[in-house]
Parts: structure tokens; C-alpha cells; sequence
């Protein structure tokens, strides 16, 4: 329903939505395609199939693999609860600055993963860090090295993600559902409640997706702020970069593990994120 | 072996891409167009050495230019087996070299030109109070060690099998780190009590942030580094002169850096 009526008066009438795509376009866009497959092919090639059982099922893969979906789960539903109020302001209201906000919350997405990583430390760490030393000279708490700072680091990255899907979500929803229901006699919380929240749950979706996706492949902001540790702070993408070093063919296992479930859930969600 | 080169060769690139690589970024401009262009690929721990002796190097070979590479020994050995284009290895231990030799393309001139000793590495300030091998056993000490599989953690590892504290040791380790130079950043950064590295790591660079703790000889390990020039190599010549440098004028920056003399 919200979807249908965002869509409709931006692009069914564009005349170059229907009709065959110039030759040109199909060529650069298989040129595209091929550029992300081939690595995934090449991936599929070398994955030693025979002894993928074996090797996902030994300790090392199944307790990355169980960090990693502890980590990236956490930091999903912390991009969410905390972006979805973050993109009604940035949506709703103006204020001075907003422009800069929404460019400092995207960052994370274009900003090299290191460069993430040591920016964590000088904000959370134990000796330097803004925040850190105070947390450590006062309560004794350190954030490095521990399954906190893996959440820390892949919240960091997949909080723009959620933001961005949240936010293309409320810019794109007809008020006037909301009105209607304020008009109606909702309260604020009943309407967010029982008509916002319904209405952008396609969006909602895509964000949780996303920035749980993106928490799943997290690996230089991880290694450089929290560690790697089997247990503790190895997720998959560290055990990949371990085992590299050891099992080359636990590395390409555990590779095509990430993959598949990263291409599951967003396979799962269709696209439904840019519509 | 073979598996390993596509992903250790993105990850490295991403690394190089990350980190201060003077030489490796802006090496490829400096090349003058008649010069001739050397790929030297060292072990991490000789970042610094080595950086200084290629520039000798540069100045004593008119119109050269020497691109350096540096990372994990066994990180790069995995790329040149897989065909990366270099003319010249240094690594920290000789299985690496070994592997190049026996599973890539093969090497020329291979010979022994430096040794290092391991140490224990501690924040400036020692807030763990550590003093010996023995109190990185001690309840609450947050120890980072470098990988298995990386030269610098298998020696670590050695070592406190030698010490027979391997057990106590390890499961006080808070971090496997991907090569020698990530283990230092991490003690420099104050987060981690104490590491293992390479007595040569504490460079006039760290030496403010880090204090270095010796490891007594009947339990240290003694690291040896090979160089070789890489068969296939385009620049044999040029390679093979490299290799002699630094056994003759560069031995000089080596001890400067802390590094003992081959066997």
C-alpha cells in the first residue's frame, strides 16, 4: 500500500521505464555483474567441497559461527533501536546542523575499516580512548578485547545501513494516514504503534537485514579494536583471515559459510529495500 | 599453498592500502623512466631496516627504484607461489622461504643474512608489572601474541614451551594478531599488558610508548632471515645486487635496528 503509492507518481510515467534497454546499458551491466560474481565464482571453485561437513562442523567454525550470529544480531537490533528514532528526527524535524549529522552517521560506510578500528580505540579505549579510560580509571570496566567491543565495532559499520533504510522508509510514507488517525483520536504512541511502524515494516526489515548482514562481514574494525580471540572476539570473517594462515581450506569453508548466509538474507528480502 | 594467494593477496593489498607504506605507495612515481624498478618482499618486522636500506640503495644505484612489500612472512610467501611479480624475498623464518623454493616459483642466491631474538614487549609504565616470562602467567595479564603461522607466533609459542609455561600462557592470550607489527600496536596502545615481538620492534619510533623486557637465552629462540632472489624475477640482475647490498653495506643498518649478524 505505502509502497504503491510512493512509487507511482515517480516512475510509471517515465518513459524509460518500460521498453528494451539500450545494447550499451545490457553490456556494461553484465561487465557489472561479472565484476562481483567472479570473486564469488572463484570462491565456489576452490571451496573443497568434500570436506565442507567436516570442517563446519569442527569447533573453530562452530563457534565463530555462533559469535558471529550473537554479535551480528546484537548490533542489528542496537542499529534499529537506536536509528529508527535517529531517522524520524533526521525525517520529521529540522534543526541546524542536520546536513552534517546525516554525513557524519554515513561515514561509516565509506570509511576504511582500519581507519574505523583505531577511531573505536581512541574512543573506547582503556589507556587514550575519550570514553574508555574514564570507563576503566572509574568502574574497571575495558571494552577491548572483549565480545562488547565486537558488537562496538560491527554496530559501527551497520548503523548507517539501518539509518539510511529507515529513513528512505519514513520520507517515502503518506502522512496523512498518520493525520488521519491522529484526527481519529490516536495518541503520538498508538499512531507509531499501530499505523507507522505497520506501514514501513517492508523498510524495517531491510534495515534490520542489512545492517545485520553488514555486522556479519565486519572483520578490520573488528581485529583492530577488539582482537581475535576463538570465543571471545573471533567471528567468521577472523577465523577466514586465521585460518588463511593455517587451513586454506577451512579459510575458502567458512568463507562460502558467510557468503551463503549473508546471499540468504537478502536473497529472503528480495530487493524489497529499493523499492 | 596455492589456495591461500587470492585472499592473502586482497587482504595484504588491503593492508598496504590502510597502512604508512612510503616506499610501496610512492615508489612506482618516483621510478625515472629509463631506471629500473625492484619489488622487494620482507617480513614486517623488518619494515624499518629495510625502508632505510633501499633507500641507501636507490642513492647508491642511480635511476633504481625498490618498492617494498611488507607483511607476514607467510602471507607473502602465499602470494609469490601464486605468481605475484617480485624479484627479491626476506623472511623471517625459513619455512616461508622454503616454501617459495620448494611450492612457487623457486629461488636464486638463497642465503642467510640476519638473526633476531624475541622479547617481551610492555606499555611504557608497565602497568602489569610485568618483569619476567614467568608473570605473563599471572591471573588477569592480557597477553597478545601474533598467530599461529606467523613466524613471530610460532617463535612466541616456542618460547613459552621452552619456559614450560605454554598452558598458564596461553590462556591468558586476549589476542592472536595477523603479523608482529599489529601485536606492537596493540601493547603500544596500552590495550594489552604485555606481547611477544622482535627485540628489533622497538624501534626509536615505539620507544616512547613501549619498553622491552629480554627473554633470557636458554629459553629465547634465535630467528633466522633468509633473502633470496625469486626465480622469474625481470630484474635478476638488479635483484641479485639488491641481495648483496644488504649482505655488505646494509648489515650496518641492521645492527642499528637491533638485528644479529647471519650464523
Amino acid at each position: 500500500m505505502a509502497t504503491d503509492s510512493r512509487r507511482s507518481p515517480s516512475t510509471a510515467s517515465s518513459p524509460l521505464r518500460r521498453g528494451r534497454s539500450p545494447a550499451g546499458f545490457v553490456v556494461l551491466a553484465a561487465l557489472g555483474v561479472a565484476l562481483v560474481a567472479l570473486p564469488l565464482l572463484g570462491l565456489v571453485l576452490r571451496t573443497p567441497w568434500s570436506r565442507i561437513a567436516e570442517i563446519l562442523t569442527n569447533e573453530t567454525a562452530l563457534t565463530a559461527l555462533r559469535l558471529s550470529l550473537i554479535v551480528a544480531t546484537t548490533a542489528a537490533a542496537i542499529s534499529f533501536v537506536l536509528g529508527f528514532p535517529l531517522a524520524w528526527v533526521l525525517v520529521r524535524s529540522t534543526f541546524p546542523g542536520k546536513t552534517l549529522v546525516r554525513a557524519i552517521v554515513v561515514l561509516p560506510l565509506v570509511m576504511p575499516p582500519v581507519v574505523a578500528g583505531v577511531g573505536l580505540l581512541a574512543a573506547f579505549g582503556r589507556r587514550s580512548g575519550l570514553v574508555g579510560s574514564w570507563l576503566y580509571d572509574w568502574f574497571g570496566i575495558q571494552l577491548t578485547f572483549t565480545t562488547a567491543a565486537a558488537v562496538l565495532a560491527a554496530t559501527f559499520v551497520s548503523f548507517p545501513l539501518a539509518v539510511l533504510a529507515l529513513e528512505a522508509g519514513l520520507r517515502g510514507l503518506d502522512e496523512r494516514l498518520e493525520d488521519a488517525a491522529s484526527t481519529l483520536g490516536a495518541s503520538r504512541w498508538y499512531v507509531l504503534r499501530r499505523v507507522t511502524v505497520p506501514l514501513l515494516g517492508p523498510q524495517i526489515a531491510a534495515a534490520l537485514v542489512l545492517s545485520w548482514a553488514r555486522a556479519l562481514g565486519e572483520f578490520g574494525a573488528t581485529i583492530t579494536f577488539a582482537g581475535n580471540l576463538q570465543g571471545r572476539t573471533q567471528t567468521l570473517p577472523l577465523a577466514v583471515f586465521e585460518q588463511l594462515q593455517t587451513d586454506t581450506d577451512a579459510a575458502f569453508a567458512v568463507s562460502m559459510l558467510l557468503i551463503f548466509l549473508a546471499f540468504a538474507v537478502i536473497l529472503g528480502l528480495r530487493g524489497r529495500f529499493l523499492r | 599453498m596455492k589456495r591461500l594467494a587470492v585472499a592473502v593477496a586482497l587482504a595484504s593489498l588491503i593492508a598496504a592500502a590502510c597502512s604508512d607504506d612510503g616506499p610501496n605507495a610512492g615508489s612506482g612515481e618516483t621510478a625515472s623512466a629509463q631506471g629500473s624498478d625492484l619489488t622487494v618482499s620482507a617480513a614486517s618486522s623488518l619494515t624499518d631496516a629495510f625502508t632505510q636500506i633501499g633507500k641507501a640503495f636507490e642513492k647508491a644505484n642511480p635511476g633504481t627504484a625498490v618498492a617494498f612489500n611488507f607483511g607476514p612472512s607467510d602471507g607473502l610467501a602465499g602470494q609469490i607461489d601464486e605468481g605475484a611479480p617480485v624479484d627479491v624475498f626476506a623472511s623471517a623464518s625459513p619455512t616461508w622461504m622454503d616454501s617459495v623454493q620448494d611450492d612457487g616459483p623457486g629461488v636464486t642466491s638463497r642465503v642467510d643474512f640476519a638473526q633476531n631474538r624475541l622479547a617481551i614487549i610492555v606499555p611504557a609504565g608497565n602497568p602489569a608489572g610485568i618483569e619476567n616470562l614467568n608473570d605473563l602467567t599471572e591471573d588477569g595479564v592480557q597477553l597478545v601474541l601474533a598467530a599461529e603461522g606467523v613466524p613471530a607466533g610460532d617463535y612466541a609459542r616456542e618460547i613459552l614451551k621452552n619456559a614450560g609455561i605454554s598452558k598458564a600462557a596461553l590462556a591468558n592470550v586476549v589476542s592472536n594478531e595477523e603479523d608482529v607489527k599489529a601485536v606492537i600496536t596493540k601493547v603500544m596502545s596500552g590495550e594489552a599488558d604485555a606481547g611477544i615481538g622482535y627485540v628489533t620492534d622497538v624501534t626509536p619510533d615505539v620507544s616512547d610508548h613501549v619498553t622491552l623486557i629480554p627473554i633470557p637465552d636458554e629459553v629465547n629462540v634465535v630467528a633466522t632471515y633468509p633473502i633470496a632472489v625469486v626465480n622469474g624475477s625481470q630484474e635478476a640482475d638488479l635483484a641479485q645486487s639488491f641481495v648483496e647490498y644488504v649482505l655488505g653495506d646494509g648489515q650496518q643498518t641492521l645492527a642499528e635496528y637491533g638485528f644479529l649478524p647471519p650464523p
